[in-house]
């Protein structure tokens, strides 16, 4: 079993290499063939010729396509991933700075995401087909449809401008400096509240519709039904056979959904305007700075295909036939 | 007996009260049409040379608010999918389509039109502003030419009208005397009847206010719906299309073909595919045809994921073998024989994935990287009205709630599909 279990994990990163190769170089060519200079910015009319070719050699830009994908590759696999055009740092350093609130931010909504709309599915479940079931698909249906950019800004409407209880960006008072600790925590989270509604709300739909559909297949399967009638406990049957059974799809949409989150919560933290690898990579992108698109890229897919390996691992220890399925 | 509505009576509902709120512009399309075929006939060149989308957008809808109704009453009422019986899902995609045929009749102003902004600027809901408005009389005989455009600037509504001007309060008397931001302003009447002009005092209503431009929200949410509509069928198509050929290839000649395409497929999927838009939409620049494109490319995975495994199960079954003995083509086999198979699942994904890619297009414009500004987008209108959060709500609240519905809309049909072709799953 457990050479099993290393044949898949050893697989899967090979595999994960490859795609991770084919996509940075697909972005990569992407960058070289678009339109526009990215050393533009930083080159004023009165600078000379010669420096302004200076500028466009230090960003490796004047050699050709080809060189400058061998010299990228090369430094790639030495760990060294390039200066970034804007922060004049190693992309590196970049992304180490907004990595850190990103993987806490995505983690606090992933757990409220599962841990809502899980319960939510099994007090569905055990109504099922009655008036507080259909009330929660219902709401469910309707959440699903919302899109974050929208919630996010009537959010804003509500709290911040109405109301006026929450900060509506950032993710620090001005004044935060003067705080007790005490004061810090509470000033992090009247900050984070809105931004971890706006992003948990969609997944709390999705893990609901998966759990709650796959939950009443499973309650309706003969094994459950022969638990019954040999007289089980209620609770016993739901904690112990019915959810382990149905948690299957659950898990695979988990490893997908924290991928996606960790990648960046793109439009959450532009509406918010808070320090994540979603807003990095996009004000990367809006101002050319290669490096850092491809650094973002990397870190972004890595950490999508660590969070699949993650949940696909899960899935193989809860039930082990999966193996043969994970492994072709 | 009592009758269950069906989706026609709502369309045929729709119809006539459009006829009736904009009956004097759809008698002035009419007249449009009649003198742009005298017109085509006489002065075929400078006929074409006034031909564009525009004005065919008009003659369209305005012929087709006579033609459809009549159409469906007396012929196609019975159609299948006229007899859908009505519920929420159902007639929000209706008052879609319909919004989405007849954007230039509903709307009743072009949805980048502004004037004196200083009294328009962010109206709230049902405000109304008035407006001197001046005609000018054109004496004498007159060309058919000039027939032409003077009903043509009638009918279809620009951007900008020099006609026209909002104000506070006006008195007609000998003199003409207007009042903007208190500020007094007199035209005297003797140059204006010298040149023909009569001036007329009305009032606009903007339905949903304006926004920061002073420009109807109504009209832009129309002309919006119009562009998220657009977007989402031609993406769609192109998904449709491009995931129908991979994937029935990828199942049909299998080996190295299948396994090159799955390992792509699965390159795409294993990467969140919004970075992927947002680079070539920032880095090539963005229209709405590049929206498409892009979206349209980004969303054929699931499909030929799909059509792959469908095909795969296919190849085994009798009647295909038989098919592929009596000798079809691949061309033949792929529309006669796959097609109609795979259409239910392929069906259900299209329903969702065109809420999906409404939700990316408006995202996108959210972001400002979506259809561009000459066309008006929820998603722009809502990344808009962020910045007048205090002042204006409805700036944000109608295409907001636009586009919830929409979404739940396509959602919820979805669903309904899936059960209908599949009943043994509960809701």
């Amino acid at each position: 079993m457990n050479k099993d279990f290393v044949k898949l994990i050893l697989r899967r990163i090979a595999t994960s290499a490859v795609v991770l190769f084919l996509m940075i170089t697909f972005i990569f060519i992407l960058l070289r063939i678009s339109p526009g200079d990215p050393a533009q910015k930083f080159i004023s009319p009165e600078l000379s010729t010669g420096l302004a070719d200076k500028v466009r050699e230090s960003f490796n830009l004047n050699s050709s396509m080809i060189d400058q994908y061998k010299s990228f590759l090369i430094n790639l696999l030495k760990g060294d991933m390039g200066i970034s055009y804007n922060y004049r740092e190693p992309v590196f350093q970049v992304i180490i700075q907004y990595l850190p609130f990103t993987i806490i931010f995505s983690l606090i909504s992933f757990f409220i995401q599962i841990g809502v709309g899980g319960s939510l599915a099994l007090l569905a479940v055990r109504k099922i087909n009655k008036p507080l079931d259909r009330i929660i698909s219902r709401m469910n249906l309707i959440f699903y449809a919302l899109p974050s950019f929208v919630i996010g800004v009537f959010l804003i409407l509500i709290f911040s401008e109405v109301l006026n209880i929450l900060p509506s960006s950032g993710l620090r008072s001005f004044d935060f400096d003067f705080f007790s600790p005490f004061g810090k925590v509470k000033d992090y989270i009247l900050h984070l509240i809105m931004p971890v509604l706006t992003l948990s709300l969609g997944g709390i739909a999705v893990f609901f519709r998966y759990l709650r559909d796959s939950l009443e297949e499973t309650q309706n399967k003969p094994f459950v039904l022969n638990l019954r009638a040999n007289g089980f406990d209620e609770k016993a049957i739901t904690l112990k056979h019915i959810i382990p059974n149905a948690a299957g799809p659950l898990i695979a949409a988990a490893g997908v959904e924290l991928g996606m989150l960790l990648g960046g919560a793109l439009i959450t933290e532009v509406i918010f305007s808070l320090p994540g690898m979603g807003r990095l990579a996009v004000n990367a992108i809006l101002q050319r700075d290669y490096p850092l698109i491809i650094g973002c890229t990397l870190a972004a897919g890595v950490l999508v295909i660590m969070s699949n390996l993650a949940a696909d691992i899960i899935r193989a220890k809860i039930d082990k036939r999966l193996i043969k399925d994970i492994l072709n | 007996m009592k009758t269950k509505p069906k989706v026609w009576h709502l369309f045929i509902a729709l119809c006539i009260t459009l006829l009736i709120f904009r009956f004097a512009s759809v008698i002035d399309i009419i007249l449009l049409f009649f003198s742009y075929i005298i017109l085509l006939a006489s002065d075929f060149s400078n006929a074409v040379s006034q031909t564009n989308f525009e004005f065919i957008d008009y003659l369209v809808s305005g012929i087709l608010i006579i033609l459809l109704p009549l159409m469906i009453f007396f012929k196609f009422w019975k159609l299948r999918i006229f007899q859908t019986s009505l519920d929420f899902a159902t007639a929000v995609i209706v008052v879609l389509l319909f919004v989405f045929i007849f954007a230039p009749l509903i709307s009743g102003s072009h949805p980048d039109f502004q004037k004196n902004i200083g009294l328009t600027k962010l109206l709230p809901p049902v405000s109304g502003v008035k407006f001197l408005k001046f005609e000018r009389k054109t004496k004498g005989e007159q060309s058919q030419f000039d027939k032409f455009i003077k009903l043509k600037n009638q009918v279809i509504k620009s951007s900008f009208d020099e006609n026209m001007i909002f104000v506070d309060s006006a008195h007609l008397g000998k003199k003409i005397l207007y009042f903007q931001n208190q500020k007094t302003f007199e035209i005297s009447r003797d140059s204006l009847t010298s040149s023909g002009t009569i001036p007329t005092l009305g009032t606009k209503y903007f339905l949903l206010g304006t926004d920061e431009f002073g420009r109807d929200i109504f009209a832009r949410l129309i002309y919006g719906a119009r562009v998220s509509i657009f977007v989402g069928i031609c993406s769609v198509f192109l998904s449709f299309i491009i995931g129908l050929l991979l994937g029935s290839a990828s199942g049909y000649f299998g080996g190295m073909i299948d396994l090159t395409l799955n390992r792509l497929t699965d390159t795409f999927l294993s990467f969140p595919a919004i970075f992927l838009i947002i680079i070539i939409l920032a880095l090539f620049g963005n229209s709405m045809f590049a929206v498409i494109f892009v979206l349209g490319f980004s969303g054929w995975m699931s499909l030929f994921k799909i059509v792959r495994g469908e095909v795969i199960s296919l190849k085994q079954k009798d009647f295909f073998i038989s098919a592929k003995m009596i000798g079809l083509s691949s061309k033949q086999l792929l529309i006669k024989e796959v097609l109609p198979v795979i259409l239910t699942p392929v069906v259900v994904n299209l329903v969702f994935q065109f809420g999906s890619v409404i939700l990316a297009e408006a995202a996108l414009s959210y972001l400002g990287l979506g259809t561009g500004s000459n066309h008006p987008s929820w998603g722009s209108m809502i990344d808009a009205g962020q910045n007048y959060l205090k002042d204006a709500w409805w700036m944000i609240f109608f295409p907001g709630l636009a586009l919830i519905i929409t979404l739940y809309s396509a959602n919820d049909l979805g669903q309904k599909i899936k059960i209908h072709f599949n009943p043994q799953l509960s809701k």
